[in-house]
């Protein structure tokens, strides 16, 4: 019983058939069983991260002469106004350009979480980013930084919302011989 | 071999006629149905496949009680590192009290977190006392509820930095990817 015949059954007379029939049992014991431990090892929450550099200056060293370089350009994401998000590229203390987009929430519930989402400012950071960007060199490892701005009182699911839309814009990156899509922005927090 | 008709697989090798008789009906209908093991292999080893591919060999992250986190497309994967979880007015450094959000609130200013400083900056001198010749990572994971206000966010977040964990990571549940 269980057993799988592969035929021979055309052989002549006392003639040892070639073909042998095939024990189905182990097989399925052993599929059975790699299932029960697959089902009971399954984790079905996939639980993930969103980076952000908290960007902390390292101690002076008076020692070593530093180099005066030009300061490089930043994106800052202000988020404190109700009906639009202002889009600011500032070179040190110089404001280089601002840009409005309209705030628009998508928010979906999903269970007992509100997804918000923020598509018309992901997309129009990824075409500044695209204007402006300062590395997109595939062998340039530094990525552009942002800057969030928020007031105090807003929720972290619009903030995760605002990470999310600024970390859509993916850049390639040069790891080894191969190349990778990365974010092209880092993203942190602006002290106010 | 010849090419033959597909007929019945199992039971035909029985060796006492009146017991083959029996079990395949003896001209009436069978008692004993066949069981067609083809579909049933199939359907098994699909099933293997699918679960060996959702299959995750780092296991399930540790989640705080009544927490809701937010979700998000652009993601990247978990990591090992110290857990701080922010939970109702709690906080919590893997599993541990850290500090209480209410000042916080209350005041509606960004501070820094003392307790919270204290353990995150012993956990960091710990590491690098058991780990002598390696650079810090000071890589720290926040659970946060997805109705938590922003300026405990950016305390905690503060506080951790200042810790001497520089790379903060938000724990988000992974949306799938809407965008190509």
């Amino acid at each position: 019983m269980g057993g799988v015949d592969v035929g021979g059954g055309g052989g002549k007379g006392k003639r040892k058939s070639l073909d042998s029939e095939i024990n189905m049992i182990p097989m399925i014991d052993l599929l059975m069983v790699t299932i029960s431990f697959l089902l009971i090892t399954a984790v079905w929450t996939h639980m993930a991260r969103i980076n952000a550099d908290a960007q902390v200056p390292g101690p002076p060293r008076p020692d070593v002469e530093q180099e005066k370089t030009e300061p490089e350009k930043q994106l800052h994401v202000e988020m404190t106004a109700e009906d639009k998000f202002v889009l600011v590229w500032k070179q040190g203390a110089t404001t280089v350009d601002s840009i409005d987009v309209p705030r628009k929430d998508d928010v979906n519930m999903q269970g007992a979480v509100e997804v918000v989402r923020y598509p018309d400012l992901a997309a129009k950071i990824e075409s500044e980013w695209k204007a402006k960007g300062q590395h997109s060199n595939p062998t340039d490892r530094k990525l552009d930084q942002a800057i969030l701005h928020t007031d105090n009182k807003t929720e972290f699911k619009y903030i995760i919302g605002v990470i999310d839309a600024v970390y859509q814009t993916h850049r390639e990156i040069q790891n080894g011989p191969k190349t990778e899509k990365l974010p092209a922005f880092n993203i942190t927090f602006a002290v106010n | 071999m010849p090419i033959q008709a597909p007929t019945r697989r199992l039971i035909h090798h029985v060796g006492l006629e009146f017991v083959r008789k029996k079990v395949t009906g003896g001209g009436h209908r069978a008692t004993n149905a066949g069981l067609s093991l083809t579909s049933m292999i199939d359907f098994l080893v699909v099933t293997v496949v699918f679960l060996l591919m959702t299959f995750s060999a780092s296991g399930e992250t540790p989640i705080a009680k009544g927490l809701n986190m937010p979700k998000a497309e652009n993601t990247l994967d978990m990591i090992d590192a110290p857990m701080c979880a922010v939970v109702g007015s709690q906080i919590l450094v893997d599993g541990g009290q850290a500090g209480n959000t209410r000042p916080i609130e209350e005041s509606d200013r960004m501070q820094r977190i003392d307790e919270l400083f204290n353990i995150l900056k012993s956990k960091r001198e710990l590491w690098k006392q058991t780990h002598p010749n390696k650079d810090f990572p000071g890589v720290v994971l926040l659970q946060i509820d997805q109705n938590v206000k922003a300026v405990v966010v950016k305390s905690v977040f503060q506080t951790a930095a200042f810790a001497g964990f520089p790379n903060v990571s938000f724990m988000v549940n992974n949306l799938p990817k809407s965008h190509t």
